[in-house]
């Protein structure tokens, strides 16, 4: 292992990757990363605008990644386990960890954040076919979208807005890439790109 | 009216509210992991102001540098929410202030104010360098 670990950091670099974090996601590491990834880019020169889209997106995939990763730790039942008689539900919000990676790179003059994380099996289709109906629109589409989506009544079964996507797709310079990989019965290994 | 008064962190804002200017001021940057926890307090606050018989005018002055997509709902159902309480007759106004220099923000305050039909919602560009 420590003699590979060399030819880890080199890979990282032929893909053009510049700061990277596999493990679990927590909103401390999300705000400390994305404040290091700002001034490593105000010491590159990048435009401003580019910056505040690349931390953006960097927020709104670990966001993506605290809500809605399927593989967490501590397991829940392990959890509901240790928080005794307690509000299991509570206690597991409050303690669990979300697993995921993140990524930042910069390839042929862009940057991007290229971002992934395990999901149930179930929701692959659903995922799938709002990403895909998001590649097929132009800027102002996404704009009406977008609009419409934020005027709905906040949904209390999720945790973040539902625009998180779709605020990706108006900030990218070209549609988002994602792939599923069905890694056994349960679980699919979602990635996504967004090129800024 | 009911005090409001929430400090800021690194990914939420100062959120106050000032009795002497009936002023409510949401100053900083908004991430929070949990938005709509967050904001529970504010829309409470809100509610109250809205459904208040007596007619006291306010402004609401909104100073955000950066706000995640789950905040940006929020904000939308907050200026909804005042929207028809203008309706209604109450009076009350939005302040969106953004750095000069800061399109992105500017275009935010746009699309909010395009979507809002009663209440007066005005972009303020504040000078850089004129606030630190």
């Amino acid at each position: 292992m420590v003699q590979t670990l060399y030819d880890f950091k080199r890979d990282l670099s032929k893909r053009g990757i510049f700061l990277s974090f596999s493990g679990p996601i927590s909103q401390d590491l999300m705000v400390e990363m994305g404040a290091t990834l700002k001034q490593k880019m105000k010491l590159e020169d990048a435009s401003k605008s580019s910056v505040l889209r690349v931390f953006a997106m960097v927020v709104e995939n670990a966001q993506n990644i605290i809500h809605y990763s399927a593989e967490k730790y501590p397991r829940k039942k392990q959890n509901e386990k240790a928080c005794g008689g307690e509000d299991p539900v509570k206690c597991c919000e409050s303690e669990e960890l979300s697993l995921g990676i993140i990524t930042v790179g910069y390839e042929e003059g862009y940057y991007f954040v290229l971002c992934g994380n395990m999901i149930e099996n179930e929701k692959v289709k659903g995922l799938k076919e709002k990403l895909s109906k998001l590649q097929g629109m132009n800027k102002d589409e996404l704009k009406q979208f977008y609009k419409a989506q934020r005027k709905q009544k906040p949904d209390k079964t999720s945790k973040g807005g539902g625009l998180g996507f779709i605020e990706m797709a108006r900030k990218a310079s070209r549609p988002i890439e994602f792939d599923f990989k069905k890694i056994d019965e349960d679980l699919s290994f979602f990635s996504v790109k967004i090129i800024i | 009216m009911e005090q409001l008064n929430i400090e800021s962190t690194k990914f939420t804002p100062e959120i106050k509210f000032h009795p002497d200017s009936n002023t409510l001021e949401l100053k900083g940057r908004s991430y929070p992991e949990n938005t709509a926890e967050f904001y529970e307090p504010v829309l409470m606050w809100l509610e109250d102001y809205v459904e208040a018989p007596d007619d006291v005018e306010i402004s609401v002055n909104v100073e955000l540098t950066y706000f995640n997509s789950s905040s940006s709902k929020v904000l939308m159902n907050i200026f909804d929410m005042l929207d028809e309480a203008a309706k209604k007759g109450k009076k009350v106004m939005v302040n969106w202030i953004f750095d000069e220099e800061d399109e992105t923000i500017m275009e935010y305050g746009e699309e909010f104010l395009e979507d809002i039909e009663y209440l007066a919602f005005n972009l303020i560009a504040k000078d850089d360098g004129d606030d630190q």
